[in-house]
């Protein structure tokens, strides 16, 4: 018992540092912030009402243009709740040699940066509540009810520590290359087009959405989307999906740091 | 405390050729080469010994201090810290021991240090009592209480320093390692992080294994040096024997009342002159010395004049000059 006091302890205190760390470049942070709520408006709001010719009448497969918006506005949402997360931090620990200092601390690389992510998410939430409630005095949200929210909340938790697992892993590449943000611009691309984030999967063909069912993709973008939208049911598919994908990725990520580790030079130590 | 048994690390690298080519070249073929970065290293310290461990740059000074803090894994040999294998890591063996590096920061760059220290208090478990203890003894002995809640980044190369070293200090470490902890600060500053570790040392009996190219900082903290040379141990032993390591020769300073300008009488003791040519320090074999200096008196107009060991500072210089000094003082 007392183990566990004395580790919470070291827990909290992390998260305030990384509180204070994020905190503390005040217009970095709000960039962070307002970024994707600009994205939203200049790319997708005018790209989808010219698509839809500003006709509310006209559907495309199976969505109305205020559908569509609505749709694209939970993917910003989700953006901020469950993907927002970088490992620059941590790649950038590897790469100067900063990691040193945890091999050295009672306390572990990973937990150091969990609490960090932690500490992100924290905050996402509180940007995302923000966003979400600002957009209230727009016309978006058409199928708004409290259960779906919250299901659609704790689902987005689930895709945050999926995310958060491949993003770890895409940082521990640095062991082996210089910069690793290619990789996960990469990875963010391949995952906005297959998770739904850019276009919904209904407009893709048949057989692609078959084979992607079977790909971690749509379980973070098209799912808590469409949750949020009402789909309760897809809610314990996804969790199933997910969770069953955490668990090779969180895996490997062990193994990858192993090898790593093996490899690790302290360079510029 | 620490045994070190034929500890080896080696390291491959690939080599690439200059150029664009060469690097596209690297992308299909490449030519890996084995360094040994330390080779066979025998090494015993014991509680509460102060060790310096010196060498040039690349000897593999920082690669035994990695291997001897578990951040990296040794390729052969045996090591033991405090009773553990520092490669595994365990959680008891880390809060034991205490890592400084002066090119390095362990302290968060964007917080104030006291919320660095917060945080390692909670990593080490300090109980709040010793901790505030701790800090307020450590903080009067440097003189930074005004500091400690002054963003880190703000604060110059010396404060900064001062910090890590606390940081490093909080938990109270059976072993400290200090890589170069003086590096790039003033002469006072020096001083007073040297006092501050050995007044710290003399009251808790803490082992401190230190590496510095500062020999003022060896000369003054360690009682024991190692040396090492292309990654193998090429001296060890008090400082005292290491000042004679050079056989038997003294350093003579003489002072003259005039500027010289006859100086080939001296060359053959390896003369340094000031610019003025007005003094110069003279290395000059034991045997003879009495005669030597009977001469210099005699022909020249000196005004004062002093004998020294040879300073550390210079016998490092000679066997950095003469490594093959150092094989043939082992192979006896």
């Amino acid at each position: 018992m007392v183990r566990i006091i004395t580790n919470l302890q070291k827990w909290a205190q992390t998260l305030k540092i990384c509180w204070s760390n994020l905190l503390t470049y005040r217009v970095n942070f709000l960039l962070q912030v307002l970024g994707p709520t600009f994205v939203f408006f200049f790319i997708k709001y005018n790209l989808w009402s010219t698509i839809f010719n500003h006709k509310s009448d006209i559907v495309i497969q199976g969505y109305h243009l205020p559908e569509m918006l609505e749709y694209h506005l939970w993917g910003l949402l989700i953006s901020l709740w469950a993907t927002g997360h970088n490992s620059m931090n941590l790649a950038e620990d590897i790469r100067l040699g900063r990691i040193s200092n945890y091999l050295i601390y009672p306390f572990n690389f990973w937990e150091y940066h969990s609490a960090n992510f932690l500490a992100f998410q924290v905050l996402q939430l509180g940007i995302g509540l923000i966003t979400f409630t600002l957009f209230l005095y727009g016309d978006f949200y058409h199928q708004l009810s409290l259960i779906p929210f919250f299901k659609g909340l704790v689902y987005c938790q689930l895709v945050g520590i999926f995310w958060f697992g491949v993003q770890y892993m895409l940082g521990l590449m640095a062991f082996w290359l210089e910069e690793t943000w290619i990789l996960r611009v990469i990875f963010q691309m391949i995952t906005s087009f297959l998770s739904g984030a850019v276009i919904p999967l209904e407009f893709y063909p048949k057989w692609l959405t078959q084979i992607l069912d079977y790909t971690p993709f749509p379980y973070l973008g098209y799912y808590p989307i469409k949750i949020f939208m009402g789909d309760s049911h897809l809610m314990l598919k996804g969790i199933f999906a997910l969770c069953l994908w955490m668990l090779p990725v969180f895996l490997l990520n062990r193994l990858i740091w192993k090898k790593g580790m093996r490899l690790y030079t302290a360079a510029g130590m | 405390m620490i045994i070190a048994k034929g500890l080896t690390k080696e390291f491959i690298s690939y080599q690439k050729r200059p150029g664009l080519l060469g690097s596209i070249s690297s992308l299909y073929k490449r030519e890996y080469t084995t360094k040994q970065a330390v080779n066979s290293f025998d090494l015993e310290i014991k509680k509460g010994e102060i060790i310096g461990l010196l060498g040039p740059n690349g000897a593999g000074k920082t690669t035994l201090m990695k291997m001897f803090t578990g951040i990296i894994v040794p390729s052969h040999g045996q090591l033991e810290v405090l009773g553990f294998k520092p490669f595994e890591r365990h959680k008891e063996f880390r809060k034991k021991i205490a890592l400084v590096m002066g090119q390095k920061s362990q302290l968060w760059w964007d917080i104030p240090a006291l919320d660095s220290f917060l945080l390692l208090q909670k990593y080490y478990e300090v109980p709040q009592k010793q901790f505030k203890e701790r800090l307020d003894y450590m903080a009067e002995l440097l003189d930074v209480q005004r500091l400690l809640e002054v963003h880190v980044r703000k604060l110059s190369l010396g404060e900064r320093m001062k910090m890590e070293l606390m940081a490093s200090l909080l938990h109270n470490p059976e072993v400290i390692f200090l890589d170069e902890p003086t590096i790039g600060l003033d002469l006072v500053a020096q001083e007073k992080i040297r006092q501050f570790v050995k007044d710290f040392q003399k009251e808790h009996q803490t082992t401190i294994i230190l590496t510095s190219h500062y020999m003022a900082d060896v000369s003054e903290l360690c009682q024991r040096l190692v040396l090492i040379f292309e990654g193998q141990k090429a001296f060890d032993g008090a400082i005292s024997e290491f000042e004679n390591f050079l056989g038997n020769e003294k350093s003579i300073t003489f002072h003259f009342e005039e500027s010289i300008n006859q100086r080939t009488p001296f060359d053959k003791f390896s003369p340094k002159w000031n610019p003025e040519f007005t003094q110069v320090e003279l290395r000059m074999p034991i045997e003879g010395l009495r005669q030597d200096c009977i001469e210099i008196l005699k022909n020249f107009p000196v005004t004062d004049f002093a004998s020294d060991n040879v300073p550390i500072e210079n016998v490092m210089k000679t066997l950095l000059n003469n490594p093959e000094i150092l094989v043939g003082k082992n192979n006896h």
